[in-house]
């Protein structure tokens, strides 16, 4: 049955018994076309609702379900950074630490003679640029070293140089610098130290190491021999060194617990 | 399934998974410059385990370094022992580290938060 078609023959036959002033024959038949027409389109309606609620309910189930997802997926981002920053942390911190154990000597703290050999080379570079940003290096090396390690074992021995090397820091300005540069020998640098004044630095050196607190009272207090020299611009840093090298040897044999310069 | 066995590299970590004992182990740094072609086969062989076969699954960790892609992948790995463990499937998880880097075991922590399978995270002795 075509509604349209239906709709018109009914809404005639209807409107001709409405406008009717007493009750047309066969009244009832288009009476019972509208109350099944009118039931019709209410059941329609009801499935319309129905279905119509239904779909509501469908997204808003999904709009929820995207943002329980969201809501994971930030939490899940957020975990992340957090962690990677930590990790991010954790990596610099090892650097740093890296970074320490390849310039510093473990024993005595000092920075090694890799990290002096490079700040030489600078210093002597700045040198050749500016001549007169002349600097002095000084060796300094534990008198009788080997004796405290044969008598005494290594262990004190290692207590000796950290002795001796904490007494030289101590007396060095803070643009000084003290390294460890192996065994029980110590290299010093000083920039824009001028020749006049080396001898009373490395002699206060000296004295510096001997007045420093013992150790113990068996073994005896360390002294140090010195040998220095100022650097000459131009020169390679290795002939400073050499040159150095022979003025610590020119004290130890001198008798030892003195500084020489060449 | 196949068992898969990846030599560690300076930035990704040893990988041995033994399927017939169900057994994942993992150790190193993790780095890779292509982190998805590095975690999809383990991922793949996590999820091919836990459906073709009903035998517990252990993971044993040594990781050190995570960067962000790997810490994300080792989230979705942990995300999968979940899903299997609510399913009432036996997982876990041993997480041990170096005593001397106390802070991977914090690390841990973080990935342990959100999973209630059996997690341990302790010291290597």
């Amino acid at each position: 049955m075509s509604p349209l078609h239906l709709n018109d023959n009914l809404e005639e036959q209807i409107e001709a018994l409405l406008t009717a002033d007493t009750p047309v024959d066969g009244w009832k038949e288009p009476l019972r076309e509208l109350f099944q027409r009118y039931m019709d389109q209410q059941r329609l309606l009801d499935r319309l609702t129905h279905i119509a609620d239904r779909f509501q309910a469908a997204e808003r189930e999904r709009s929820q379900g995207y943002l329980v997802n969201y809501e994971k997926k930030v939490r899940q981002l957020e975990k992340i950074v957090r962690i990677s920053d930590q990790y991010q942390t954790m990596l610099h911190q090892l650097k740093e630490r890296l970074e320490h154990a390849s310039n510093y000597d473990s024993l005595t703290n000092l920075p090694n003679r890799r990290y002096m050999t490079i700040r030489l080379e600078e210093t002597a570079a700045q040198a050749a640029r500016k001549p007169e940003a002349g600097f002095t290096v000084m060796i300094a090396d534990v008198d009788d070293f080997k004796a405290v390690n044969d008598k005494f074992g290594h262990a004190a021995g290692d207590r000796v140089l950290q002795a001796v090397a904490h007494a030289l820091e101590l007396a060095l300005r803070e643009y000084d610098m003290c390294a460890r540069w192996g065994g029980e020998e110590f290299l010093l640098l000083f920039p824009a130290c001028e020749s006049a004044n080396a001898p009373l630095v490395a002699e206060r050196l000296r004295l510096a190491v001997a007045a420093a607190p013992r150790i113990s009272e068996e073994i005896p207090a360390p002294t140090i021999s010195i040998g220095y020299t100022q650097h000459r611009t131009g020169e390679n840093i290795d002939k400073t060194l050499l040159r150095a090298d022979e003025a610590l040897y020119k004290a130890k044999n001198a008798g030892r617990n003195c500084s020489i310069g060449m | 399934m196949n068992d898969l066995e990846l030599a560690q590299t300076p930035s990704t970590p040893a990988v041995r998974m033994d399927h017939k004992v169900g057994r994942v182990f993992m150790a190193g740094d993790s780095y890779p410059e292509n982190p998805f072609e590095f975690f999809q086969p383990i991922i793949d062989w996590i999820d091919t385990f836990l459906k073709e076969t009903s035998r517990p699954l252990s993971f044993d960790l040594e990781l050190v370094y995570l960067n962000t892609s790997s810490i994300r992948a080792m989230m979705d790995i942990f995300d999968r022992l979940e899903e299997a463990h609510q399913s009432g499937r036996q997982v876990n998880v041993l997480w041990s580290y170096d005593p001397d880097n106390e802070r991977v075991g914090e690390l841990a922590e973080e990935f342990k938060e959100d999973c209630t399978f059996p997690f341990t995270i302790a010291p290597r002795s």
